[in-house]
């Protein structure tokens, strides 16, 4: 055996570092799932056609599933180079390539000069200084190749590459240097232990079964992946599969077995044939079967296929299916060790952990123990999947924090404008965990203390658009169907617990029996017989722990923001507009040119269309299903072009005079509400239209709020504003200006004169920026710019200004003060893209060539003698790690320097006023908002309501004027009793079939003002649609809200 | 269906599985999975359990608590075609239980009360099934079809790969 292995190392070398330039394809099942095998079929028929003397060989996969296929080129000497995106178009311009010496830029994710297999170092070569090496990828940037050491560098079928980069030299040292016993010491000395779940101690659970008494025994592996969401252990024996037969040997050998088992899944049929022919070609070679040269060690192993069974992870249901049985948990004692397979002593172990063991053996426990943490050493493949942008498989050093896996590694959120919310991992005996904290090191002890657990490494990133309730019931659903059924709180209380879950998302549960899901859940994990059943409530355990409120949001309001949730809802856009708009019903209106009724719906459910259609945030574009065709349908455009064109043609009046009609008898209420911002009139337009009297308190001279004396001009012309205030006179809503809360008016005389009181005076007060010079002359606040260019349609300011912040307060005044000849400059200490301001708005401010400094924060403001501006002190700063708001927190550089400015603009952020709130005797949160009943709006104080930023913190406008809306409906129920808020709504009749061609134009770009004609003035930038283009718009729409299975 | 219809069917080719699986680890496991593979509509028929159980020496019923118990075996005929869908995890978060209720749709396949897991059309043409997993999860959400497997499937991808099946001729 020994002269044929040394034959097998030199023709792997060979095969490793050809003398000819080499292709090699990835080809695991997501390579190949994505076109591997055609393009290494193209290889093929062109080296066969051309008699061309190119190695051709397939090898396992790099882990980076995001970009595959993935190719690797080599020419003698030099690095290897990996190329990513590989299509079969690609095959000519590759051969080309080869050929010339270069390969096309595009196709070249990074090169690789050498590379650590751990017992053997590959050295490709050096050269091609321009391309990045593979550790300075991102994606590979801070991982660590313990596991998949030869992953996408090997051909999998071939024991002589494996051979070739030290493969079963660990095995070899083990069984003619060392004794069984030293192995195992070796193992429970590197602190290893169990990669599939709970994290016991491997050294220990080898230490059992080496002392149980007995003459047969039996290792076993468990390869039955059934963790779905996590798929590393495909990978890794798909890539390498005699490292798992190398990390069985030894422990075999450690143990005192003769017989092994794989157990696989049947699923997976790819890396079945791969480990079936390297158990093959071990047996071949004489490791396998017969007793090794030097040694008195021999040991036989079989692959067994798994038949779809997720409690078959579980040990001892495991060995039942082994042996023949359905496969169903056995109490413990007696553990396997003592009584296992055919009740012989057993040892089963995780694929990883296995694979885990060739290293340790081969490199020793003290250097195995460099890596990780004190407690878990190593490192730990895991599957980062679901909506992040680098999907694949991370192997990561054990201890470093969730943000590293998710942010800087994955690159954040897939798509553009998502927010990641939480991270399940551990599968479903896990737990999901909230983006903010991130900051949790992953290893076992750490995960288990925020009630998720490790498990087999499987990370499914969710985002905004993931519904949490609908996650926990995913799970309840999976391990209900996968219960073996023997024991009664798994099998009856799961089934109970998914009842009771469908009820929440399907908006019919009650708060009572929230809590009786939680302690059902409890009392299953408490009592289950096998740890399939004590840990399958984690996921509803964790949702509850973190994310009741969304519970909470199909209980009280029947609502899922996320839009998951069917029954819920009708179309998405809808469903993600704050204020629910009846969106398919004005784009079929305006279709069926009934612009009246179109607009006589937009107004019904947004009382500020005109406004609004300019300066929303457009929630409803960030779900809209046509962006799976090209772009979302521009919903928001569309009703304020029906807005400006009923304004246009005077019909409004018609309309007006139908909601006039149409007012409920006056009920004798009086209502107060506070603040004329968007959620006070929204509130007053439903209040009074409802029959109540109200009255409007606001301390500005105009209603409008921060419509008014927040937003420029240039984005909302004030007619348009003026002339939807028209109606709420004509329905009768009574204003008082210029009255303050806490000055001019208190809420114990309010609370006294009316029957209920409703607060809407948003986030005015600016946060402090703690920087020295604030005092100076010449700073001002954004907000108070704002207000003041609206008040006096002027400001005093100099030549130069500075902004500081990157929100949209930061925008508005540069793009004001470069209106009226300002050279403004806007800094900000994170990059562009950490921006919080609406992204437009950004664009649209580079256009007019305002000048952004991004990674500046500001030091101290600089001032002469006479204590007026001269300079703004900043210091430069660089990204560092990512923090739990995914991105990456500005790190000081040291170097500064002063920007010489006359003025110095601070919109560094708004707040709630909460010592106005203080001293009326309303209680706050500890962020300083407004503490009210969820979805109910009730203050501390009795009749006194509030919505709005107030309690939501600072939002957009559209969102305040939902939860206004909301809030009106309740405090109608609270005065009369019945609910009423319904009746104020009206159903149009229009067509419901569903287009049945899809109309291929991408959105509609509405006319702009040009940059130059901007300069000087305050004219509104947007021009709006013209009919056609609105109408076109409106026909791009996929009509999603005719549900399918309407179609029949 | 040939074989329900008649209890007689040729036992060499299962008595072949049989004789190449004696005594290792898991037998039982691997007879089942290879016969359901070489009986037509790939399904396990009565006289075949029968067959087994007869050979193995095993009793009938525990047969039956096997096949009943793993969702890889069918106990009746599949569609010429079989569309497998995933519902892991990383395919549920990115939108496959639309992707089903689409192709249920698509299909015409209407699911009866309380069935779970595996559809098959009246006509016996399509199958679809559901997995927990393929493994696939980067690329989530995985389809297969006819066990090619398709990644980043969205309802448009979907609708042009069931028009190509539906146009393909009936697999003799
Ligand atoms: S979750 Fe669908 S392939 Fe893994």
């Amino acid at each position: 055996m020994n002269a044929r292995f040394d034959e097998l190392k030199n023709i792997g070398q060979r095969l490793i570092r050809p003398q000819t330039p080499a292709i090699a394809v990835g080809m695991g099942t997501c390579g190949i799932g994505n076109g591997a095998d055609q393009l290494f079929e193209a290889f093929r028929t062109t080296i066969a056609e051309r008699n061309l003397d190119i190695q051709l060989r397939q090898v396992g996969c790099l882990g980076y599933c995001a970009d595959e296929p993935l190719v690797n080129i080599y020419f003698p000497g030099k690095p290897l180079l990996v190329l990513h995106k590989v299509v079969k178009r690609d095959v000519t311009a590759i051969f080309k390539g080869i050929e010339k010496g270069t390969l096309p830029k595009r196709l070249v994710l990074c090169k690789i000069s050498k590379w650590d297999h751990l017992s053997t170092v590959v050295e490709y070569g050096e050269g091609y200084p321009d391309i990045p090496e593979w550790n300075e990828v991102p994606f590979f940037k801070r991982q660590m190749k313990l596991i998949m050491r030869d992953a996408g560098l090997i051909d999998p079928s071939s024991i002589s590459e494996y051979i070739a980069v030290g493969g079963y030299a660990a095995l070899l040292k083990a069984v003619r240097t060392m004794t069984p016993e030293a192995v195992v010491e070796e193992v429970k000395d590197a602190k290893l232990r169990g990669r599939g779940g709970a994290g016991f101690s491997t050294g220990i659970k080898w230490e059992l079964l080496r002392k149980a008494p007995g003459e047969k025994k039996y290792i076993i592996c468990n390869a039955d992946e059934g963790d779905p969401g996590a798929y590393m252990n495909r990978n890794e024996i798909e890539s390498d599969p005699h490292m798992l037969i190398e990390g069985m040997m030894i422990g075999a050998y450690a143990m005192g077995a003769q017989e092994g088992i794989i157990y696989i899944r049947a699923e997976y049929p790819l890396a079945v044939e791969r480990l079936t022919n390297a158990v093959k070609q071990a047996t071949e070679l004489g490791l396998i079967g017969s007793v090794i040269p030097g040694s008195d060690f021999s040991f036989t192993l079989s692959v067994v296929k798994g038949a779809g069974a997720f409690v078959c992870g579980e040990e001892t249901s495991l060995m039942s299916s082994i042996e023949g049985y359905a496969g169903r948990a056995r109490p413990r004692p007696p553990f396997p060790a003592q009584k296992g397979y055919l009740g012989c002593p057993t040892n089963i172990n995780n694929v990883e952990t296995w694979c885990n063991v060739p290293v340790v053996i081969g490199k020793g426990s003290a250097w195995y123990k460099a890596t990780g943490t004190e407690k878990s050493p190593g490192t730990k493949v895991f599957s980062l999947v679901g909506k992040v942008k680098n999907t694949g498989l991370v192997e990561l050093p054990l201890g470093e924090p969730l943000s590293t896996l998710v942010y800087e590694i994955g690159g954040g959120a897939a798509g553009k404008e998502k927010r990641i919310k939480a991270v399940q991992s551990g599968g479903p005996s896990g737990g999901c965990i909230p983006a903010d904290k991130f900051s949790t090191p992953v290893d076992y002890e750490s995960l288990a203390e925020i009630g998720a657990i490790m498990g087999s490494g499987g990370m499914v990133v969710l985002d905004q658009d993931n519904c949490m309730v609908d996650t926990a019931r995913y799970f309840i659903e999976f391990t209900k169907n996968e219960s073996c059924g023997k024991c009664v709180p798994c099998r009856e209380g799961l089934a109970q617990e998914l009842e009771l879950l469908d009820k929440v998302v399907n908006g019919k549960a009650t708060q009572e029996e929230l809590t009786l899901m939680e302690s059902l859940a409890n009392s299953i994990g408490d009592t289950a017989l096998c740890g399939f059943g004590q840990t399958a409530p984690n996921p509803v355990l964790t949702t509850l722990k973190y994310f009741r409120n969304e519970y909470e949001e199909h209980i009280l309001r029947q609502h899922c923001s996320a839009g998951v949730c069917e029954a819920l809802f009708d179309a998405l856009c809808v469903n993600s507009c704050p204020m629910h708009m009846n969106i398919p019903a004005y784009l079929e209106l305006l279709k069926e040119n009934r612009l009246e009724e179109a607009f006589e719906s937009t107004i019904r459910d947004n009382p500020l269309p005109g406004t609004i259609g300019r300066i929303c945030h457009f929630h409803c574009q960030m779900r809209c299903r046509r962006e799976t065709v090209d772009t979302p349908v521009h919903q928001g455009e569309i009703h304020r072009y029906l807005a400006d064109t009923i304004y246009k043609m005077g019909s409004e009046q018609k309309i007006y005079e139908t909601l006039m009609t149409e007012k409920k008898p006056a009920t004798g209420k009086k209502v107060a509400i506070v603040g004329a911002g968007p959620a006070g009139l929204a509130a007053a337009f439903y209040l009074v239209r409802l029959g109540h009297d109200v009255i409007v308190y606001d301390a500005n001279p105009k209603a409008g709020g921060v419509l008014r004396y927040g937003i420029p001009a240039y984005r909302l012309p004030r007619e348009v504003l003026d002339k939807e205030l028209e109606l709420y006179k004509a329905l009768g809503v009574k204003f008082r200006f210029n009255k303050r809360l806490g000055t001019d008016i208190h809420l114990e005389y309010l609370e006294k004169e009316f029957d209920a009181v409703f607060l809407a005076i948003g986030a005015y007060e600016h946060m402090d920026l703690p920087i020295p010079g604030t005092e100076y002359k010449g700073v001002i606040q954004g907000t108070v710019l704002l207000d003041t260019l609206e008040r006096k349609s002027r400001v005093s300011v100099g030549k130069k200004a500075v902004i500081i912040g990157g929100g949209n307060v930061a925008i508005d005044a540069a793009r004001s003060l470069w209106r009226v000849g300002t050279d403004v400059t806007v800094v900000y200490r994170r990059s562009r893209d950490a921006m919080p301001a609406n992204k437009l708005e950004i664009e649209e401010a580079v256009a007019e060539g305002i000048n952004f400094e991004f990674f500046t924060a500001p030091l101290s403001i600089k001032a002469d003698a006479k204590g007026k501006v001269i300079a703004l002190e900043v210091m430069e700063m660089t990204g560092g790690t990512f923090d739990t708001s995914g991105r990456r927190k500005p790190i000081e550089t040291g170097k500064t320097r002063d920007i010489a400015c006359d003025n110095v603009i601070i919109a560094t952020g708004e707040r709630v006023d909460s010592g106005l709130l203080e001293r009326e005797k309303i209680v706050t949160t500890k962020w300083g908002t407004v503490c009210v009943e969820p979805y109910r709006y009730k203050t501390n104080r009795e009749r006194v309501y509030a919505a709005g930023d107030m309690v939501s913190g600072p939002s957009t406008a559209a969102e305040a004027m939902g939860l206004a809306r909301e809030a009106a409906s309740f405090i109608d129920f609270e005065l009369m009793g019945v609910k009423r808020f319904d009746q104020l709504f009206k159903t149009f009749d229009y067509s419901h079939e569903p287009p049945t061609e899809i109309v291929m134009t991408k959105q509609i770009e509405p006319r702009h003002l040009s940059v130059a004609s901007r300069r000087g003035n305050f004219q509104e930038i947007n021009r709006g649609y013209m009919g056609d283009q609105a109408r076109l718009e409106a026909t791009r729409c996929l009509r999603c809200d005719i549900r399918l299975s309407a179609r029949g | 269906m040939e074989a329900t219809k008649s209890p007689y069917f040729d036992t060499v080719a299962y008595d072949a599985i049989i004789d190449a699986c004696n005594d290792s680890p898991g037998r039982l496991l691997t007879v089942l999975e290879e016969a359901q593979k070489i009986t037509p509509h790939q399904y396990l028929p009565e006289p075949v359990l029968r067959h087994i159980a007869k050979r193995l020496d095993v009793p009938l019923s525990r047969i039956y608590s096997i096949v009943t118990f793993y969702s890889f075996f069918n106990l009746k005929p599949q569609g010429d075609h079989t569309i497998t869908v995933c519902r892991g995890t990383a395919c549920h978060t990115r939108g496959s239980k639309m992707l089903l209720d689409d192709v249920l749709l698509r299909l015409g396949i209407k699911p009866k009360e309380g069935e779970t897991g595996s559809f098959t059309s009246e006509d016996m043409r399509f199958t679809v099934k559901t997995v927990a997993c393929f493994g696939q999860c980067a690329l989530a959400p995985v389809i297969a079809i006819d066990e090619v497997i398709y990644s980043n499937v969205t309802s448009e991808k979907l609708e042009t790969l069931l028009k190509k099946l539906a146009s393909r001729k009936v697999k003799s």
